[in-house]
C-alpha cells in the first residue's frame, strides 16, 4: 500500500490520513478482477451480501468484484453517463437503480466487445464474470438486476436469502434460531452450486480462518465507531465512505485488519488530542443513506459555513455491534458462523426497535441509538432518486427521531449516480435554514433534561 | 349487506367493487373479525380457517395522493403509497388486524410503516423468502406457523388440521371458479369483459370466501346464459405485469380497440391459478403453494443455461396463457417504481416478441387523473395489431 499523501481536496474531502489512503483496496478489487481475467481465474460479480456469500466465493478462489462500488467509483469520476444512457437506450425504465443501469449498460458494451473489457472503461472497467451472486437482502434490484443482465452475460446468478423478518417476529420464541438454520441450510446449496460450477471442493478449514479473521476485522472497525461518539467528531461522513471499503468487500484480507489498526490508531489519537475532523464543531449531524458521490465537496462547504461533522452515517454499511459470546459458544461450522453474523447486520438493532416502540429494526431503528450514542442534532436525509428502498423508511426515521428524541431531520434530494438530480446551491440554503431548527430543538432536549 | 343481497351476479360484483368496504363494516358491526393484508402471499386459508375475514389492503387511483407525502417519500411505488394513503385517511378503520409481507420492496417497507401509524389488535409481517428452493419452503412454512400462532391468540381458538383443509378447500374452489371465469373469456369475443372480471376479482378480494364463491357462481351461470354482452375487436390483449385495481383503467384499454382475455397480474390471475396441493402436513402445502405456485417476478427462478432458457424458466407459463385465449397483443403495465416489474421490461418484450407477440410498455403513475394521456398509445398499439 502505497504511504504517499494528496493534499486535501474539496473533492475528496476527507479528513483522516487513512481515508485517503483507503482508495488502494478499491484499486486493489478491480487490479485483482482484471489480473485474474488475463490468467483465466474465475471471477464473480457480486452483491454486497454482508458477508454471506463473498467468504465462501473467496475461500473457493473466486475473484469477486461488485458491480454496486463500481457504480459509486464510475459516479465519482463522473464517467457514468455513457452507461446510464446505454441503459435507457436498452429499454430499461430510468427510475430503476442507478448503480444498476450503470452496470447494466457497461454490461451491454461489454456484450457488444465480445466479453472483452471495452477500451477506455472506468477504473479499468469489470472483467466478464463466471456467474453472479445476488442478494435479497435490503432491495429487490441486487437479485432483479443480476437476473436482468443475462441478457448480456452467459453466466448463471445464484440469489442467496436473508430472512428479513419484522422486529416482534424476530422475538418470538425460536423463530431466530430456525432463521439461522434456514441461512446454513440455504449456504450449503450455494457451496454445492459452486462446487459444481468451479469444478472444486471448498477447503472449510480455510474458510474458516477467513470467517474468523473477518469477526476480528469487523470488531476492530466497530471500536472505531466507538471512538466517533468523542467530541469534537474524530472523523466525519466523507472518511467513513472511504475506509469503509476495507470492512465491507475484504474484511477476511488481513491488509484489511492492518489497515483498520491505522484507521484507529489515527482516530484514538485524535480523540486522546481533542482534535475534530472539522475546525469549528457546531452542530452534530446523522446522515442518512448512500452519498452523493459525484458532489462530496458538499460535506466540506456544510463543514466550513455551518460547523457541521456528519459524526455517524448509513447504518447498513458500518460493521455489526459484537455478536454477544454466549451465542458463538461452541460454534465451530464457518457457514454457522457466517450465518450468525449477516443476521446479525439485520437484527442488530431490534432491541432498540422495541424499546422504542417503533420499527423496522433495520434502516431505522439505528438512528433513534445513533442519536444518542452520536449526540446528534439532526438527520440529513438524502433520498436517492435511484437507490429508492434505502429511501423509503428516510421520512419515517425523521418523524421518529422528531417525536421520540427531539432530533429534527431535513431532506434534500438526490442520487448516488445521477448528478443532474442534486442541486448543491439548493441543498446548501436547505442545510441554512435547518440550522436555526437544529439550536431550537437543542433548547427542547435542554428543557426536556435530555443528556444532549 | 342488504343492497348485495338484491343484487346477484354481475351486478352484485359491481356493487361490491364500488363500495368494497360496506359488507366487511357490515361483518365487524356483527362481531367478526377482519384483517388486511398486502398482496398475494399472506395465506388467506388460515385466516378462514379461524373465521377472521381476510381484505385485500388496496389503494385508490382516484384519490390523489396527499397525507402520504409526511411518510412515504415521493420515489417509492406509488401503490403502496396510495395504500398507506388511503389507510391514512381511514378507509381502513374498520380492521382488526393487518398482515403485512415481504411481496416486494413497497410491500415490505410500507408493511413496517403501516404497522407504526396504523395500529389494530393483530399484526403480523410475513417475511417471504426470494428463491424457491426446498429450504426456502420449509422457512417459509415456519413463518406461516409463526402467523398462525399469532392469529390463533387474536381469534382465541386453534386451527385444526381439518379445519385447515377445510379453509384450503374453499379457497381451492374459488380458485377453480375463477379459472371457470377465465374460460368464458376464451371465445372470440370473450363473454365477458376485462372490466366485468376485474369487478368480479376484486369483489372476492373483499367479501369471505363463501360468498365469493357464490358470487362466482352467480357471475358464471350469469355470463353463460346472457345475449352476448361484447364485441369482437382487433386485439386480444393479455396484460402483464404491476395490478390494475381500477376500471377506469380497463375500460380505456377495451376503447381503445382492444378485449382484455387474461391478465397476469396481482389483482388478476396470479393468486388463483394454482390449487394448494393436498399434502401430509397442510402447512407444508400452503407454504410451498405461495412460494412456488404464485407467479410473480419478485421470486427469484434459477437462471437458465442460456439466455432463451432462462426466458423460458421465467415466462414459459405465459406462452401457454397466450396460446389458450390466443392472445394476439401485450400489454405490460408498470406502475411507476415498481423494481420488480421493471427489470423485466426488456427480457419480457424480448420474450413475447419471440413468439411474435407485439408488446406494449407503459410506466403509468397509478392515477385516474393520469389516464386520459394513454389512450393515444392504446389506440395507436391497436391499428398496429389491425
Amino acid at each position: 500500500m502505497g504511504n504517499e499523501t494528496k493534499p486535501k481536496t474539496r473533492k475528496s474531502g476527507k479528513t483522516l490520513q487513512t481515508a485517503r489512503e483507503a482508495g488502494y483496496f478499491g484499486k486493489k478489487m478491480l487490479k485483482k478482477g482484471l489480473e485474474a481475467m488475463e490468467k483465466g481465474a474465475p471471477i464473480g460479480w457480486s452483491m454486497v451480501t454482508w458477508w454471506q456469500g463473498e467468504l465462501i466465493a473467496k475461500a473457493m478462489d473466486v475473484n469477486l468484484v461488485f458491480p454496486e462500488n463500481y457504480g459509486a467509483f464510475c459516479a465519482s469520476v463522473r464517467q457514468a453517463e455513457p452507461h446510464l444512457e446505454r441503459s435507457a437506450a436498452e429499454g430499461y425504465p430510468n427510475t430503476l437503480c442507478g448503480y444498476a443501469r450503470n452496470c447494466i449498460g457497461y454490461a451491454a458494451m461489454l456484450a457488444d466487445n465480445g466479453g472483452k473489457v471495452p477500451e477506455g472503461a472506468p477504473g479499468g472497467g469489470l472483467a466478464k464474470p463466471k456467474f453472479l451472486m445476488g442478494s435479497g437482502a435490503a432491495c429487490d434490484a441486487r437479485y432483479k438486476w443480476f437476473q436482468a443482465l443475462g441478457r448480456y452475460l452467459d453466466a448463471p446468478v445464484w440469489t442467496l436469502d436473508l430472512p428479513q423478518t419484522g422486529t416482534n417476529e424476530f422475538f418470538m420464541a425460536g423463530n431466530k434460531e430456525l432463521n439461522i438454520s434456514f441461512m446454513v441450510s440455504h449456504l450449503r446449496k450455494f457451496v454445492a452450486f459452486l462446487e459444481e460450477l468451479l469444478g472444486t471442493k471448498l477447503d472449510y478449514d480455510r474458510l474458516r480462518e477467513m470467517v474468523l479473521q473477518t469477526y476480528k476485522t469487523l470488531e476492530l472497525a466497530h471500536q472505531v465507531d466507538l471512538l466517533r461518539r468523542a467530541k469534537p467528531s474524530p472523523m466525519v461522513g466523507t472518511d467513513f465512505w472511504s475506509v469503509m471499503i476495507p470492512h465491507l468487500y475484504l474484511p477476511d484480507d488481513p491488509e484489511a485488519y492492518e489497515f483498520y489498526q491505522r484507521v484507529y490508531d489515527e482516530v484514538k489519537q485524535k480523540v486522546d488530542n481533542n482534535i475534530g475532523a472539522i475546525p469549528n464543531e457546531k452542530y452534530r449531524m446523522m446522515f442518512s443513506e448512500l452519498p452523493p458521490w459525484h458532489t462530496l465537496g458538499f460535506f466540506d462547504e456544510i463543514a466550513e459555513q455551518f460547523g457541521i461533522a456528519i459524526a455517524i452515517e448509513s447504518w447498513n454499511y458500518h460493521p455489526i455491534l459484537p455478536i454477544p459470546e454466549e451465542e458463538l459458544d461452541g460454534v465451530t461450522d464457518p457457514l454457522e458462523l457466517i450465518a450468525r453474523l449477516s443476521y446479525r447486520k439485520w437484527t442488530e438493532y431490534n432491541p432498540v426497535a422495541v424499546k422504542y416502540d417503533t420499527g423496522p429494526g433495520f434502516f431505522m431503528a439505528a438512528y433513534l441509538q445513533f442519536a444518542e450514542d452520536y449526540q446528534a442534532d439532526g438527520l440529513l436525509a438524502h433520498p436517492l432518486m435511484s437507490c429508492r428502498p434505502a429511501t423509503y423508511t428516510l421520512l419515517h426515521t425523521r418523524n421518529a427521531l422528531e417525536e421520540k428524541l427531539k432530533v429534527p431531520g431535513v431532506v434534500i434530494e438526490g442520487d448516488i449516480v445521477d448528478l443532474r438530480v442534486f442541486n448543491e446551491e439548493e441543498a446548501i440554503s436547505k442545510i441554512e435554514a435547518f440550522v436555526e431548527t437544529m439550536d431550537h430543538y437543542r433548547e427542547l432536549r435542554r428543557k426536556a433534561g435530555m443528556a444532549w | 349487506m342488504s343492497d348485495e343481497k338484491k343484487s346477484t351476479g354481475l351486478a352484485k360484483a359491481h356493487e361490491i367493487y364500488s363500495h368494497r368496504s360496506k359488507r366487511a363494516r357490515e361483518l365487524k358491526s356483527e362481531g367478526k373479525k377482519v384483517l388486511g393484508y398486502f398482496c398475494c402471499y399472506p395465506p388467506v386459508e388460515i385466516m378462514t380457517a379461524l373465521d377472521l375475514i381476510p381484505i385485500r389492503i388496496l389503494g385508490d387511483m382516484d384519490e390523489p395522493i396527499t397525507v402520504a407525502d409526511g411518510y412515504l417519500p415521493t420515489v417509492m411505488c406509488i401503490f403502496y403509497r396510495s395504500c398507506f394513503d388511503v389507510g391514512m385517511k381511514g378507509k381502513y378503520d374498520y380492521l382488526d388486524g393487518f398482515v403485512g409481507s415481504h411481496a416486494c420492496d413497497g410491500a415490505e417497507r410500507t408493511s413496517h410503516i403501516w404497522r407504526n401509524y396504523m395500529k389494530t389488535p393483530c399484526s403480523f409481517f410475513l417475511d417471504v423468502p426470494h428463491a424457491a428452493t426446498s429450504e426456502a419452503v420449509r422457512f417459509f412454512k415456519d413463518q406461516m406457523n409463526y402467523f398462525k400462532e399469532t392469529l390463533e391468540d387474536f381469534a382465541g381458538k386453534k386451527v385444526t388440521t381439518d379445519r385447515l383443509q377445510e379453509s384450503i378447500a374453499l379457497h381451492n374452489k374459488q380458485r377453480g371458479l375463477v379459472r371457470e371465469l377465465y374460460e368464458l373469456r376464451k371465445p372470440d369475443p370473450p363473454l365477458l369483459t376485462g372490466s366485468e372480471t376485474l369487478e368480479v376479482l376484486i369483489s372476492t378480494m373483499m367479501i369471505p370466501v363463501e360468498e365469493g364463491n357464490t358470487l362466482l357462481e352467480e357471475v358464471i351461470q350469469e355470463v353463460k346464459n346472457r345475449p352476448l354482452a361484447t364485441r369482437k375487436k382487433p386485439g386480444r390483449m393479455l396484460v402483464w405485469g404491476s395490478l390494475i385495481d381500477h376500471t377506469a383503467f380497463t375500460d380505456l384499454i377495451e376503447n381503445s380497440g382492444f378485449n382484455i382475455v387474461v391478465e397476469d397480474t396481482a389483482t388478476g390471475a396470479r393468486p388463483f391459478w394454482h390449487d394448494i396441493e393436498a399434502t401430509e402436513d397442510p402447512m407444508y402445502g400452503v407454504a410451498k403453494h405461495y412460494l412456488t405456485e404464485v407467479k410473480c417476478p419478485r421470486t427469484f427462478t434459477k437462471s437458465g443455461a442460456t439466455y432463451k432458457e432462462d426466458l423460458e424458466n421465467r415466462f414459459g407459463y405465459l406462452r401457454e396463457f397466450a396460446k389458450y385465449w390466443n392472445v394476439n397483443a401485450i400489454y405490460a403495465n408498470i406502475i411507476r417504481n415498481c423494481d420488480i416489474h421493471g427489470y423485466e421490461v426488456p427480457s419480457i418484450k424480448d420474450y413475447f416478441e419471440s413468439l411474435d407477440l407485439p408488446v406494449l410498455i407503459i410506466e403509468q403513475d397509478y392515477s385516474t387523473a393520469a389516464l386520459e394521456p394513454l389512450r393515444t398509445r392504446f389506440q395507436a398499439f391497436a391499428e398496429t395489431i389491425e
